[in-house]
């Protein structure tokens, strides 16, 4: 069985919560519950009986350990149905969208037509891990029984032991390189000649660009307020976060100035303040077909045209985006002019403009996509328009839906037909949507 | 054999031996399973089971092959409910409860007998699991082993004292036996119900087993194939407290000076049976069976026992308002379950409720214009279950699941899956009608729709509403996850279906329902109203408000009525006062004295300071400060403690009378028993109207003759009316009769 072919898949209603720079507002927080809390939100907004969705899919980089499979979780917590399947997927900062990437290839196969997409991270609870020789002096200390062997391995200990290794700073390296995500961008400030100068007049213009969206009212129609829980054994907030709190409204060249290269010291560009910051979301998407949406008396956000994935150097994973959108645009038969708006992830300044240069290039083209001209320039205007990651955060495993939601959003409020949202992976690769307008 | 002949048989009664069934699974093995066929959900020991159950011990003890005995229910979380509330509500003859009393002793007797413990020849098991009150208790007491059911829903105790008796089926002896005094004390004298892991530790159970094991492990136990080792108290412990007088007298003495100061002395049942739990081990069985049986006699005659047991047998019944006719032959049926709820209005009753009812499994869209209400209520929520799930209380996955499951929202969005609706914002009739109008446009046709109002007519705020049968009001009492009532007020359209399925929520929210008829303040609030302003005048005619809140605690108040004035909030008990003024006129009319303090802000506990001054943290435990100077007094009245009580109680009793008579509960069970959850009515007095019975027509139409004829009563006219015997009164007197049919 497999669906009619001429039939758009649309995401057919999104909502997110305000973004949390790790360790702050959310930080008592627990993925189940935040993923829960909005999935609830969505479901009880579209009025969507969830014993009817065909599946829950959740991206999610670094699930808490003791909720290996946090789609089922969060699915149970929010109170869909025991009989609705829900699976956890991953492609590092891409596993929001794959989500999304997921349930259209299940509607493309026919199996199931009405899915739950989110992205869900909460990074403020990402652990420290003992070091190997801590584990070998706990194992020994398990397995001494008696009195004296327990003495003996007791007595193994070592003061280095106590040196944690972070998981966080792990997780933002590629094992296959050795190069954390920034050493990455440092890679291709060189490539293509950017300077520091560039790459922090860019998040300035980010930041500038999330508060204005924020200060006119654009970000409140795909945000929800959220009270986030307490740590364990602290009093509850009594606050709830209604907007995204890793916007600086007077962010500026000189603040920036000041900041230094945190990768590659002291020649760098890339600082905390040109970098996207470690945060926490989620993200949720209704994914589907046109008259499933209508059928559930839903009014579509926007209609999927098409989206590829894309695979290239791990060392310059920040030009992932301009690989997978020259297989989407062509998927979507159309190009980067006719794009009304363009979400490039701000995993870096110096990634966003890379990328810009390398839309641009004719070379890039040749040598890198083996076609003759440039996809396209990309003008200041369209890209980023509200601002991004460098702002607003990036939590991993929730941007990739998060960029999807806010794109569809502003296909409507800047009256776009068409609009393009992309990210670079770690790990090398890109992934990129087409979304087009619905006429309502 | 035990001779039951006399007692009251139960209804729908099997034919004998229909009750018990004996397995013999293999050689040497007996299982015995309680299955009464006439009690479908929990068997409970009534003449029919106990008959059943004697003819299989005899059958039994003459069966010399026998070497194992396991006593079971028909399932593993079925075992008995004990003593069949019933049959002892209907006794009234003093010969057959000491007989009741004495063959249900005598029975157990035989089946300890049996038993290796008492030198038998049998090992005598009991598997139980579920609910294990009072006299199935017993039963598993008088077995060597009991092997409990490890599940949440299993509880195991003896509490009878909570119905103004104490175990009397060798549960006052036995269980100082196997757990030594002081933990007998402490289960029997507050009649507290043990979790399976608790019960293990105490020792008052053996060995746990999962329910499906249960009756496997029983059997493995009783032909001893398992060991199973006895966890009750044994060596140096038992000399040194149980058995040793000098310690009994302490651990007397402390106990009672405990009991004397919880229960004012209200309650006898305690101080019967503590003396014979501390002297228990010191005593052979037979000796202390004996003083058990003799004691218990006038306990079981005595008013505040029948009040007692009337309570409980009434808020059963209450529970069973869940139920609705259902299909051709309508058979009763629960009605259809609410999964999923929304409340409008995040104020303390809003938000409590919405808190209660995400606790209690629903799931919960609460509704407010302000953000920081709604924060604050569910700051509130996770407050209240992170304290749960501290004191394990509530596991840790069903506390998270307490706080998922309530959705904050200050948006008219996401309403339309909801099945019921309950609004709790301000009490402006304008106000309640627009927000039921707004759920109706967003929520299913037949979505119910409540109103948690305490002071407007549920009629009114149903006028304009499509499809009135669904409106239908829902009141709670705050603090709402304390307050055991809800009131169920039916207007004149609301559908017998709804009825019902609120009757259901208030149960699954461990609530007790009563339903009202839509009169000005229902039930309760119309009550207190009189209770509360004789109060107020008292204090103004110069009473000291200490004096008065002492009297009627003593009388078996929970708290006196001053300071249930600062505790409710002199504006709201204000608020309430004026609209029952305006429903029932002068009799209702309230004092204006305290309308300065409102004026400066003077509301009560939450500001600080009311009728009295409070000092300590606002919201948490207050101290009682003082009379607040701010009173003025006109002039020094001075009254006995007998008509202080007088005042406010008859007031309240002659309003309760009015009620009962213009029929706005279905009966005098419904209403005593709607103003003791309501009120916290001294329950062992059974209610206002019980109360009246017990003083008699005649004396309480004197009394308020009387008080009629005082002088600041004349003096402020309006309470010549309150005072006034209700017509129902006066005929009641003049038939002799009384209000609760009499036993």
């Amino acid at each position: 069985m497999t669906r009619e072919s001429n039939e758009r898949i649309v995401l057919a209603a999104g909502l997110r919560l305000p973004q949390a720079r790790a360790g702050g507002a959310y930080a008592g927080e627990d993925t189940g519950h935040l993923g829960a809390t909005l999935a609830r939100e969505l479901l009880a907004r579209t009025a969507i009986d969830a014993g009817r969705l065909d599946e829950v899919i959740v991206g999610c980089v670094g699930p808490p350990h003791d909720q290996a499979n946090v789609a089922r979780v969060i699915a149970l917590r929010a109170g869909v149905p025991r009989h609705v399947p829900a699976q956890t997927v991953a492609r590092n900062c891409a596993s929001g969208m794959q989500a999304v990437s997921a349930a259209v290839a299940r509607i493309e196969a026919g199996r199931g037509d009405l899915f739950l997409c989110m992205g869900v991270e909460v990074m403020s609870a990402y652990p420290l891990i003992f070091n190997s020789r801590a584990v070998g002096f706990f194992a020994g200390l398990a397995k001494a029984r008696s009195l004296g062997a327990r003495l003996g391995a007791m007595a193994r200990f070592r003061p280095a032991m106590l040196a944690p290794r972070i998981a966080l700073v792990e997780g933002l390296t590629d094992p296959t390189n050795g190069l954390i995500m920034g050493k990455t961008a440092e890679n291709l400030a060189r490539d293509f000649a950017l300077g520091r100068e560039a790459s922090d007049a860019y998040a300035v213009r980010s930041h500038e660009r999330a508060r204005d969206a924020r200060e006119r009212g654009r970000i409140a129609t795909e945000l929800v307020p959220h009270l986030p829980l307490a740590a364990k054994g602290r009093r509850p907030n009594t606050v709830s976060l209604d907007h995204d709190d890793g916007v600086r409204d007077d962010q500026s060249m000189q603040a920036l100035g000041k900041l230094r290269p945190y990768f590659e010291k002291p020649d760098g560009v890339v600082t905390v303040g040109n970098a996207c910051g470690i945060t926490d979301g989620a993200t949720a998407l209704i994914v589907t077909t046109e008259s499933r949406a209508h059928e559930l008396g839903l009014e579509p956000l926007a209609a999927i045209r098409g989206h590829a994935w894309a695979g290239c150097d791990p060392a310059r994973m920040g030009l992932g985006p301009v690989y997978s959108s020259a297989k989407a645009l062509d998927e979507a038969g159309c190009t980067v002019a006719d794009m009304g708006a363009i979400e490039i992830n701000e995993a870096f300044a110096v990634q966003v403009l890379a990328c810009q240069h390398a839309f641009a290039s004719d070379e890039f083209a040749r040598k890198e996509l083996g076609r003759d001209r440039a996809l396209g320039a990309i003008d200041d205007a369209r890209l980023n328009p509200n601002g991004g990651a460098i702002a607003i955060g990036h939590p991993v495993g929730a941007t990739g839906a998060r960029l999807l939601l806010t794109l569809a959003h502003e296909l409507r409020a800047g009256d776009h037909e068409l609009g393009l949202a992309t990210l670079c992976i770690g790990g090398g690769q890109g992934g990129a949507f087409v979304l087009e307008r619905i006429a309502s | 054999m035990i001779h039951l002949t006399g007692l009251p048989e139960p209804e729908g009664a099997p034919a004998p031996g229909a009750c018990v069934r004996i397995e013999r699974p293999e050689p040497g093995l007996a299982i015995v399973y309680l299955d009464p066929p006439h009690r479908p959900k929990l068997a409970a020991f009534d003449v029919a089971l106990l008959r059943d159950l004697d003819a299989a011990i005899d059958e039994l003890a003459g069966d010399a092959s026998l070497t194992g005995l396991v006593i079971t229910g028909r399932e593993p979380l079925s075992f008995a409910a004990g003593a069949d509330v019933e049959t002892i509500a209907k006794i009234s003859d003093n010969e057959l409860a000491g007989r009741f009393v004495r063959e249900g002793q005598k029975l157990y007797q035989r089946i300890a007998a049996l038993g290796k413990t008492s030198g038998g020849r049998v090992t005598t098991i009991a598997a139980v699991g579920g609910p294990v009150p009072g006299g199935a208790c017993e039963l598993a007491l008088a077995c060597d082993r009991i092997v409990f059911a490890d599940d949440p829903k299993s509880r195991i105790g003896l509490p009878e004292v909570l119905l103004g008796i104490y175990p009397a089926w060798g549960g006052s002896q036995r269980l100082p036996r196997r757990i030594g005094v002081p933990a007998a004390l402490g289960s029997i004298l507050t009649g507290k119900l043990h979790r399976p892991k608790a019960a293990l530790r105490m020792g008052l159970v053996d060995r746990l087993a999962h329910p499906a094991y249960l009756i496997r492990i029983a059997s493995d136990i009783a032909l001893g194939r398992m060991q199973c080792p006895y966890r009750g108290r044994r060596g140096w412990r038992a000399l040194l407290i149980d058995k040793n007088p000098l310690a009994g007298a302490v651990i007397a003495h402390m106990a009672r000076k405990d009991v004397l100061a919880k229960t004012k002395g209200h309650y006898p049942a305690p101080l019967a049976v503590l003396p014979l739990v501390v002297r228990a081990p010191r005593v052979s069985i037979e000796a202390g069976l004996e003083l058990e049986a003799q004691n218990v006699l006038p306990l079981t005659s005595s008013p505040v026992a029948s009040n007692l047991i009337q309570i409980f047998l009434g808020s059963e019944q209450a529970k069973k308002l869940s139920r609705i006719a259902s299909g051709p032959d309508g058979e009763l049926v629960d009605a259809r379950k609410i999964e999923r709820a929304a409340v409008i209005g995040a104020g303390v009753m809003g938000g409590g409720i919405a808190g209660l009812m995400a606790e209690k499994g629903l799931s919960v869209r609460l509704r407010d214009l302000d953000r920081k209400q709604l924060d604050a209520a569910l700051a509130e929520q996770m407050t209240v279950i992170g304290k749960k799930r501290k004191q394990r209380r509530l596991e840790p996955h069903l506390a998270d699941a307490a706080i998922d499951r309530l959705e904050i929202t200050t948006e008219a969005v996401g309403f339309a899956r909801c099945e019921l609706a309950i609004e709790a914002v301000a009490e402006k009739l304008a106000v309640k009608r627009a927000v039921l109008s707004e759920l109706a446009g967003m929520m299913a046709p037949d979505a119910i729709l409540a109103t948690n109002t305490s002071s407007l007519s549920v009629d009114a705020i149903a006028e304009g509403v499509p499809s009135p049968e669904r409106v239908v009001g829902m009141h709670f009492f705050n603090p709402v996850r304390r307050m055991p009532l809800v009131e169920i007020v039916r207007g004149s359209a609301t559908s017998d279906d709804v009825v019902a399925r609120i009757a259901k929520l208030a149960v699954d929210l461990g609530k007790t329902p009563v339903i009202t008829k839509d009169v000005a303040g229902f039930l309760v609030n119309r009550l207190l109203g009189p209770y509360l302003d004789e109060a107020i005048r008292l204090v103004e005619s110069g009473v000291d408000p200490h004096e008065i809140d002492a009297a009627l605690v003593r009388f078996g108040m929970p708290m006196g009525p001053c300071e249930l004035i600062d505790e409710v909030g002199l504006d709201i008990a204000s608020h309430a006062g004026a609209s029952l003024a305006a429903a029932y006129g002068d009799r209702m009319r309230a004092s204006r004295y305290l309308e300065p303090l409102i004026e400066a802000g003077q509301l009560g506990k939450k500001t600080g300071s009311g009728l009295f001054l409070w000092r300590g943290e606002r919201g948490g435990k207050q101290k009682n400060a003082g009379r607040n100077p701010a009173l003025s007094s006109r002039g020094g009245l001075s009254l006995g403690e007998d008509e202080l009580v007088d005042r406010c109680v008859l007031a309240l009793v002659n309003e309760a009378i009015r009620a009962l008579d213009e029929e706005v509960v279905a009966g005098p069970a419904e209403l005593d028993l709607g103003v003791i959850f309501g009120t916290g009515f001294a329950p062992f007095r059974g209610g206002p109207l019980r109360y009246a019975d017990a003083r008699g027509c005649d004396e309480i139409i004197g009394r308020l003759q009387a008080l009629r004829g005082a002088r600041d009563v004349v003096a402020s006219g309006a309470r010549l009316e309150r005072f006034a015997p209700a017509e129902l009164l006066i005929r009641t007197a003049s038939e002799q009769g009384s209000f609760h049919p009499r036993t």
